[in-house]
């Protein structure tokens, strides 16, 4: 199996959150899988500007040149895309959704209706399936947990793919492994 | 009175949500002129302690920003956690937003608002409301009469502000029309798609810019 790990924790204070990512990632490798692990706080990064030139000079393409287009390359012929961050301010941080923002040249300008919803077309035949490791802050609670899934549900139909799960770090690194693949 | 609108879209003073604001700060306006007004444009840098003093000192707070990928843009996620050293220094703060987006429909923003509501509670502020409203994108382009209601209620919105220190929940509810297509749109719109008519505006502008051709590129796709 193809996966892509998009890790989005900042670049102070989360080592063990980069690390548990590490093993994980490993765990996987050893496992046989194919496994790619961007560390976003490592990364060149400049955020969508809503400029259309994805849609409407370079179709597909983003026209602001950084290191984003290693995560669009793999993510698109990967099984699966994991997003994994610590929630900071009851949501996933920044840094991973100025790369989600930069995933919208994965679909095409044109709109069709889905479920009775606007959305845009696919540009590509299929995507990857999507999960989403998460660190609770101190305060974070049952609702929290619901909002943050809610939107990733609607990422996914966006995407016209499926969001597998949502599991806290807190777990082991093989048991964590083992999710990413069985669900 | 303290007043502070910060403008969440990547595109900056030339963006749709500018022009939501501008008719919500006309409406204002037009009600009180005793007020001292802050305007924040996320997609420059926010000098240094600005967004601290900011937040301690407005009445009222209003976050404007388009939906991308079914939330907040990265840089007002950005904001947000720089807003995280704040929380419960305020509780007077009376916290609104504002949620435009390129679909029709409100039901795409609704998830976000349920999470705007909750980081108000965090921030220890009192929630005024999200003013969710779509079919913002061709508001620059289209003539003055397809855009003249959208724009009365956002200046409505704005008076009810000054007036009240609140969001009108009627203009709420007339600007979140339509919350989800109904039926007879829904088959005027699969009939047009049908007939090649509904990717005209996209046709029209890849053609300008000499890209038709490749419009169906998938270039990220080399393994």
């Amino acid at each position: 199996m193809k996966i892509t790990i998009v890790d989005g924790a900042p670049g102070h204070g989360f080592d063990p959150f980069h690390g548990k990512l590490v093993q994980i990632t490993s765990a996987l490798a050893l496992g046989g899988h194919d496994v790619k692990n961007f560390r976003l706080s490592r990364m060149h990064l400049r955020p969508c500007t809503g400029c259309w030139g994805c849609w409407a000079r370079t179709p597909g393409e983003c026209v602001i040149p950084d290191e984003t287009i290693q995560i669009r390359q793999a993510a698109i012929v990967s099984d699966r895309l994991i997003f994994a961050s610590p929630l900071i301010m009851g949501f996933t941080s920044a840094l991973l959704k100025k790369v989600q923002d930069k995933m919208i040249p994965l679909l095409l300008p044109y709109i069709e209706l889905v479920n009775h919803e606007c959305h845009h077309r696919k540009r590509y035949p299929a995507y990857p399936e999507l999960g989403l490791l998460y660190q609770a802050e101190h305060d974070t609670g049952e609702e929290d947990l619901k909002i943050v899934r809610e939107i990733y549900l609607r990422y996914a139909l966006n995407f016209r793919t499926e969001f597998l799960f949502m599991e806290t770090l807190d777990k082991e690194s093989e048991e964590l492994a083992y999710v990413v693949i069985s669900h | 009175m303290w007043l502070s609108v910060i403008n969440g879209s990547p595109r900056g003073k030339k963006s749709n949500t500018a022009i939501l604001l501008g008719e919500l700060l006309k409406g204002f306006c037009s009600v009180t002129g005793s007020f001292q007004l802050e305007e924040i444009y996320l997609n420059r840098p926010v000098k240094d302690g600005r967004l601290d003093q900011l937040f301690h000192e407005s009445d009222i707070m209003i976050i404007a920003f388009p939906l991308y990928t079914d939330a907040m843009p990265g840089i007002v996620k950005e904001f947000f956690e720089d807003l995280s050293g704040l929380c419960g220094t305020n509780p007077a703060l009376k916290l609104g937003f504002i949620v435009q987006s390129g679909f029709p429909e409100a039901i795409h923003s609704r998830f976000i608002a349920r999470y705007l509501e909750r980081l108000a509670s965090r921030l220890g502020a009192q929630y005024l409301g999200t003013a969710i409203r779509g079919g913002v994108e061709g508001i620059q382009v289209q003539p003055a009469w397809m855009t003249r209601r959208i724009r009365k209620l956002f200046w409505k919105l704005g008076a009810g502000l000054a007036l009240n220190s609140e969001f009108d929940d009627a203009v709420l509810l007339s600007l979140a029309q339509p919350e989800r297509l109904g039926a007879f749109v829904r088959f005027i719109y699969t009939t047009g798609a049908r007939l090649g008519l509904t990717d005209f505006y996209w046709n029209r502008i890849l053609r300008e810019n000499n890209a038709w051709q490749r419009r169906f590129d998938r270039s990220y796709m080399i393994s």
